[in-house]
């Protein structure tokens, strides 16, 4: 099934904008260090398959979460594709969608839980009074957990919260 | 025949020289000024031409002697425009004829001064690859068939004026402020190539055999530095396999880019070039990376499609990422991904060939600022209007043809087209129109 | 000189001794460090990939108390530099975008302005404490240690929001020699390390590390210096990985920029520090014994 709104509707989210340029040159699969490795990691295709409107090929896929923001590609498009922050759009409307792969999930729960992405080993905390390096920095969770609830980000990570 | 029936060409190319050629012819007085120590431009360095695949020199050099030898052109070359004053009809022009510390009248160009010349300089007009004298011709077939001391590389030995016979050497050569009253400009400085070192992901500078298209022509060119025989620059070996790049620095966005156009004449060349390239080595695998194949006009697509069938180049559509080379065989890798068959791949080259974007040539902004006509955001000139008056500029007399208008024109057969167009339009307005 | 010190999560999480070598050598080059109180999450690449407004107001909570303090941050991570850097350039630059992350932080009590600028710690070194301090404060140069730099992604792409601002992968070039190392070039030096993948997908990783690393192996380095605590982990720890799922072995030690400096300048890492690195520092401490 094609949707013929979905590429305006990359290019209205935020960090999607460049959609709209692609000239589907290459030059981006040509440049990824994940595209050398895996197969189905093109970015180029997956502006492709945006800009024909396969959305059920895009969102619920891994596709998008191969890409490390290295933003290679985006520093080599010649048209201002921006394909780099076109996948932190795709990424986000996935989520919005129910995709989010475990690894990613597990550092967004952190987040909300103790303000940091992740948390301190055992050795890392004896290593710091080796150290000598004082008292751990606070993380202000209440501040965290606020803005995270007024921007519905732990909607996006808690099933029915 | 009145001062006033004069008229000025700037830039000794072909279309420069098509302009002088088509005045002189009707009796008017040309004053054709070059920068350079020769008329010739762009043409007189590349091999074979498209679409005839004519030796370029051959169809140039006739144009270049009649130039020399027509009673209504006076050359004056190694020589620069620097105050344009008056209107249409009458304008008071100021050149700097250079110093070349020869005297044209004497010299003959027989060379006995270079063979003696202990300073070397890589050579301009082999775009850098082989190398001249301080005291050189840039090029065999040369118009003025003159040496020029080229007085930043020279170390004053003196040892030219000693083996001159003719006593034409004057190393205490002057410059020479030369007023010229004229009743119309043609403008016609053609272009120079951008240079792809700014895209460090290709290698250019870094790795000795990614070349641009313009050093290719002088390899290939059996008046060039390696005598047409095309071999890689960092070993002397000859390439078994060959890849062209396309869009380099041509229909690119970026800001430290700045040429979004498309430079059209790039796809014609390359594969022009690629058939070349198979004449010289017809068994090496030669490959052309481009993203739109722009096979416009007469006999191009055609041309395309023997360049396939006949001559077995391969076509891939894909804008390379990046170019590395293996430091022990200098092999360069490419890698690509083919946006036919979605597969991302390397493949293993000899020999690179950016088909690298045509810029307006350095200086150009202060020869606008001299005549009072306007250049476009790229650099390049400014017509009156780009439809209906596409060799006008907004000063009337002033007229621009060749590349220095930008990629709209093309190639050879338009910068001739546009020279003569440049010069029915000043005869008109040597005969008292607009 | 005086910064906000944004240190970050990755940092004290796993590798305490970057922070104590940076706590070591700031004040020898004139740079105070002053705490950022109740710091957040910088918000990297994992959390901007679930929501945008999330990570603007994030991001932009540290912007406010970098700015209450008075003061420019200084970061360690790469990936807090871009998140951190690319924000302050949005929130400057968009008017409608800003007045939505204010309404967000009024939450709690802030309100971004734009008035501070984010630099990384080798921005600092390079720009503000500048190369001839840093040369002056070499008390024990190296012998000619040849060096694979490893400047990380995020310290120079995107180049436009990089560009013209920072010196990126020259300047820490510079500063690597002004120790006495010499850095050597490699071709995928400008490749990414992998390191955003782990824990996410650890296969692919991997093998974006092996590309990195097969190239640096090539180089002839004797070692590898990064900036980036993820880097670090990725090309430190990911040795281990790639010996254990891929069979191959570089013994390529890694050591953060800070550490070099800071062994540069006549101290020395602890014997805990030293145990730290996965990959043991016998090639880097060979150079240093050279000296007697």
């Amino acid at each position: 099934m094609l949707d013929a709104d979905f590429m305006h509707e990359v290019a209205n989210t935020p960090r999607g904008r460049g959609i709209l340029k692609c000239i589907q040159c290459g030059r981006c699969t040509s440049s990824c260090p994940v595209a050398r490795v895996v197969e189905e990691h093109n970015p180029r295709k997956l502006m492709e398959i945006i800009i024909l409107g396969l959305r059920s090929d895009v969102l619920p896929k891994t596709l998008p979460w191969h890409c490390l923001s290295c933003f290679t590609c985006l520093d080599r498009c010649p048209q201002g594709g921006d394909v780099g922050e076109a996948m932190f759009a795709i990424r986000n409307l996935a989520v919005r969608e129910g995709n989010i792969p475990a690894g990613i999930l597990a550092q967004a729960r952190s987040l909300f839980e103790t303000g940091r992405v992740v948390t301190p080993t055992r050795t890392a905390l004896i290593q710091r009074k080796k150290y000598g390096l004082g008292k751990e920095p606070a993380f202000d969770v209440e501040a965290v957990q606020k803005i995270l609830r007024k921007t519905s980000f732990d909607k996006l990570i808690y099933k029915g919260s | 025949m009145l001062e006033q029936h004069a008229a000025l060409v700037i830039g000794g190319g072909i279309s420069g020289i098509q302009a002088s050629l088509d005045l002189a012819s009707r009796g008017i007085k040309v004053y054709l000024v070059e920068k350079t120590p020769s008329i010739g431009g762009r043409m007189a360095q590349l091999d074979k031409t498209f679409p005839t695949m004519d030796c370029s020199m051959c169809i140039l050099a006739p144009k270049m002697i009649d130039c020399a030898h027509n009673p209504n052109v006076k050359l004056m070359t190694y020589s620069e425009v620097k105050e344009v004053k008056g209107s249409a009809g009458n304008f008071t022009v100021k050149a700097l004829k250079k110093a070349r510390y020869v005297d044209e009248a004497k010299c003959t160009g027989c060379g006995i001064c270079a063979q003696h010349c202990p300073a070397e300089v890589p050579n301009e007009f082999d775009e850098k690859i082989g190398m001249r004298k301080a005291i050189y011709m840039p090029f065999p077939q040369a118009v003025p068939r003159v040496m020029t001391v080229d007085k930043e590389n020279c170390i004053e030995c003196g040892l030219c004026e000693k083996v001159c016979d003719l006593k034409a050497v004057n190393l205490n050569q002057q410059p020479e402020e030369i007023e010229l009253n004229v009743g119309a400009i043609i403008v016609a400085t053609g272009f120079d190539l951008f240079d792809p070192a700014v895209i460090p992901a290709y290698g250019y500078g870094r790795y000795k055999d990614v070349i641009t298209a313009l050093e290719l022509e002088r390899l290939l060119c059996a008046s060039g530095p390696t005598g047409g025989h095309l071999i890689r620059p960092s070993d002397g070996k000859i390439p078994r396999s060959i890849a062209f790049i396309q869009c380099v620095g041509s229909r690119d966005r970026r800001d430290w880019i700045g040429n979004a156009y498309c430079s059209s004449i790039c796809c014609k060349y390359a594969v022009k070039d690629a058939v070349l390239v198979k004449e010289h080595i017809p068994d090496a695998r030669v490959a052309i990376f481009y993203i739109d194949l722009r096979a416009f006009g007469r006999g191009f697509q055609e041309f395309v499609n023997r360049a396939k069938t006949e001559y077995g180049i391969i076509f891939v559509r894909s804008s390379p990422g990046e170019i590395s080379e293996d430091p022990t065989t200098r092999s360069l890798t490419l890698w690509f991904e083919d946006t036919t068959t979605r597969s991302v791949q390397n493949l293993n080259f000899d020999l690179v060939v950016l088909c690298s974007a045509l810029i307006p040539r350095k200086g150009i902004k202060e020869l606008a600022d001299i005549l009072g006509i306007e250049v476009d955001k790229y650099g390049f000139f400014k017509p009156y209007d780009a439809l209906a008056h596409p060799v006008d500029t907004t000063i009337p007399g002033i007229f621009v043809s060749g590349y220095c208008l930008g990629p709209k024109t093309g190639d050879i057969p338009d910068s001739i087209t546009q020279g003569s167009a440049t010069a029915a339009r000043v005869v008109e307005v040597l005969a008292g129109g607009r | 000189m005086k910064y906000a010190f944004f240190l970050g999560c990755l940092i004290p999480a796993r590798e305490p001794s970057y922070e104590n070598s940076i706590r070591k050598i700031a004040p020898e080059l004139g740079v105070e460090l002053v705490e950022m109180e109740g710091a957040n999450c910088c918000a990297p690449f994992s959390i901007q990939s679930v929501d945008y407004a999330s990570w603007l107001a994030l991001a932009a909570r540290n912007l406010c108390l970098a700015e209450g303090l008075g003061l420019d941050i200084l970061t360690l991570c790469n990936d807090c530099y871009e998140s951190l850097l690319m924000t302050n350039a949005i929130l400057k630059d968009d008017a409608e975008l800003r007045n939505k992350v204010n309404e967000i932080l009024a939450d709690v009590g802030l309100e971004f302005k734009g008035k501070i600028n984010v630099k990384s710690f080798i921005d600092v070194l390079y720009e503000d404490v500048g190369l001839e301090k840093v040369k002056n404060s070499v008390k024990e140069p190296f012998n000619g240690l040849k060096v694979a730099v490893q400047p990380g992604c995020h310290l120079t792409k995107p180049k436009r929001i990089h560009f013209g601002e920072r010196m990126g992968i020259t300047a820490l070039d510079e500063l690597v020699e002004a120790t006495g190392a010499k850095s050597i070039a490699y071709e995928r030096k400008e490749a990414c390390c992998g390191g955003p993948l782990r824990g996410v997908n650890d296969e692919v990783a991997s093998q974006v590390a092996k590309h990195k690393l097969d190239s640096i192996k090539g180089s002839g380095a004797d070692c590898i210096v990064t900036v980036c605590p993820f880097c670090y982990i990725e090309l430190d720890m990911g040795q281990l990985e790639i010996k254990r799922h891929l069979k191959e072995e570089y013994n390529l030690p890694v050591l953060h920029f800070a550490e070099l400096l800071r062994m540069a300048m006549g101290m020395i890492l602890t014997d805990l520090e030293i145990r730290s690195h996965k990959i043991s520092l016998n090639r880097v401490l060979k150079d240093r014994l050279q000296e007697e």
